[in-house]
């Protein structure tokens, strides 16, 4: 989905790429979500920490998140923390009905950022972060049920 | 029940505090040394008694300016003395007094100090507001990866989606929880070691700023400079020391999910904790004669008074509306002291602990509680939860 507008997100700290998180911050450049799946018992694990969080199994694969998330909770934050940082922005955590166990941090975009709500459906998207590298970027398909 | 516990081997026999403030201009080894030296005394102990040594954060990483002062070496260095027992605490920081406690208990050391220094009230003037977790360093590292490149740029930002969550699920407002910082404030006029002593009114509150709603300027405790030292001895050294402060229990369990999004419910925090503390005492929440809760934000103490039983879960707003309940003169005086957010950040439980056992002396004061002989301690850093009880001697 292509929505523009809202806050620029590139003013920032960009992450530190890991043996771990470089197959997410991969194909967060192309746009796509990624989290771990068990080769042995299928249980999502997420972040990547290269073991199974259910069954310790070692053998586990990117997969690909397509499904709409729902926001947990999330905050609007109004203060410039750095110089040149655009505010306010809405930070939402949120969770996916098809991939239990995962949760996803990103920005809110498309919408006052007022206007987060939890249990509100999203889609998954990224935009331009700090340092050149795409981050989690949500938007909200409707008001809450 | 229980005597056999190892915390009732130990007990905290001294507190000490540099001078406190949002600016001083003294180096924190300075502040430290003055901290340690007043603890000592304060103990009935002196500098040569000390053989365990342990401060937070050790040589674990800052995340924030000023955050970080000061070397473990360094202080044993000044002070001169041998140690069989040495500690620096991030992870396992429960409690300030949970590592030495077990030092002693265990005989790995007699009387051990343990001590927090910050800077970050010079910090912060410095940057010229409050800076940026993770700002000193160029790359989000760790836990801090998910957060911090997506704009969660401060501990605040990272608490305030717990707080939206609490107010959600439980229909509190933002009206009726606001009388912990007011109340906190008023006790805090009381304090003469305070960071902001004037009266905060329920307008005032809620016109503040918003930080990272729903989190206002005044649920966000204050960056200060200053040191807290706290002597943990042996209980066999009872009989040689001033005023000390028994351990009745302590506890510090993580259930859930290690990281500040992962945490399971948000609406839960501490509670695994305080039932393995309460599982240790014969004691019960009405026991509890005054409470030192963790407040680097003010949703942190809501969760312990939930989680530690003074309230069911999800009735704290209607537990201190008004702030008749957590006065002085209440049922459960609450952060004595104004608590961190208007007595000064001095972090991780340092300054809840000071405070309990000057009240538990007596000693504290303006601002006692009368006869309060059982106190209540929690620290909370997140998913890191740490709670005790205190009592008289």
């Amino acid at each position: 989905m292509q929505v523009s507008g809202g806050t620029d997100a590139t003013v920032g700290i960009p992450p530190d790429v890991t043996e771990e998180t470089e197959a997410f911050w991969t194909a967060a450049s192309e746009g796509r979500l990624v989290v771990d799946q068990c080769d042995d018992c299928s249980a999502f694990s997420f972040p990547p920490r290269g073991m199974c969080r259910t069954c310790r199994s070692r053998s586990m694969r990117s997969v690909e998140v397509t499904g709409r998330g729902r926001i947990y909770s999330y905050t609007v934050n109004y203060q410039r923390w750095l110089p040149d940082l655009e505010v306010p922005y809405a930070i939402a955590i949120v969770e996916f009905p098809g991939c239990p166990g995962v949760r996803v941090v990103g920005r809110l975009r498309g919408c006052a950022p007022e206007e987060a709500a939890i249990d509100a459906e999203v889609e998954v998207g990224f935009e331009p972060g700090p340092g050149g590298y795409a981050i989690p970027s949500f938007v909200m398909l409707g008001p809450a049920p | 029940m229980g005597h056999d516990r190892l915390e009732r081997r130990a007990v905290i026999s001294g507190v000490g505090q540099s001078v406190i403030g949002r600016q001083i201009d003294r180096s924190g080894l300075q502040l430290t040394l003055d901290a340690i030296t007043a603890a000592v005394h304060d103990a009935g102990l002196t500098i040569d008694d000390i053989d365990g040594l342990a401060m937070f954060p050790g040589g674990g990483k800052a995340n924030l300016p000023g955050y970080a002062n000061g070397n473990l070496y360094e202080v044993q260095d000044a002070l001169g003395i041998t140690t069989t027992w040495r500690q620096g605490q991030v992870e396992g920081m429960s409690l300030p007094f949970y590592g030495p406690a077990q030092a002693v208990a265990t005989g790995e050391a007699r009387h051990a100090v343990v001590w927090r220094t910050v800077k970050e009230g010079s910090a912060a003037r410095k940057a010229g507001g409050r800076p940026a977790y993770g700002s000193i360093h160029p790359r989000a590292e760790g836990p801090l990866a998910w957060l911090l490149p997506v704009g969660a740029l401060s501990p605040v930002c990272q608490v305030a989606p717990y707080a939206t969550r609490y107010l959600h699920d439980f229909g509190v407002k933002r009206e009726q929880l606001a009388w912990i910082p007011i109340t906190q404030r008023a006790h805090a006029a009381l304090n003469p070691d305070a960071v902001y002593r004037q009266p905060l009114t329920l307008d005032e509150y809620m016109g503040s700023r918003m930080i990272s709603y729903p989190i206002c300027l005044y649920d966000c405790d204050v960056p200060a400079d200053g040191s807290t030292a706290i002597v943990v001895s042996t209980s066999e050294a009872a009989g040689d020391l001033r005023s000390p402060v028994r351990i009745e229990a302590m506890a510090g369990v993580i259930d859930g999910r290690p990281a500040w999004e992962l945490l399971e419910d948000f609406t839960r925090v501490g509670y695994a904790t305080a039932q393995a503390m309460w599982s240790r005492t014969d004691l019960r929440p009405t026991d509890v004669d005054v409470a030192q809760l963790y407040d680097g934000f003010m949703i942190e103490a809501v969760w312990w008074l939930e989680a530690m039983g003074f309230c069911q879960a999800g009735e704290a707003g209607q537990f201190v509306e008004g702030g008749a309940r957590i006065a002085l003169d209440g049922q459960l005086p609450l952060n004595t002291w104004g608590g961190q957010l208007s007595g000064g950040r001095l972090h991780a439980g340092f300054g809840h602990t000071a405070e309990a056992v000057r009240q538990l002396r007596g000693e504290a004061g303006d601002r006692q509680v009368e006869g309060a002989e059982v106190a209540a301690v929690a620290n909370v850093g997140g998913f890191e939860a740490g709670a005790a009880i205190l009592t008289g001697w």
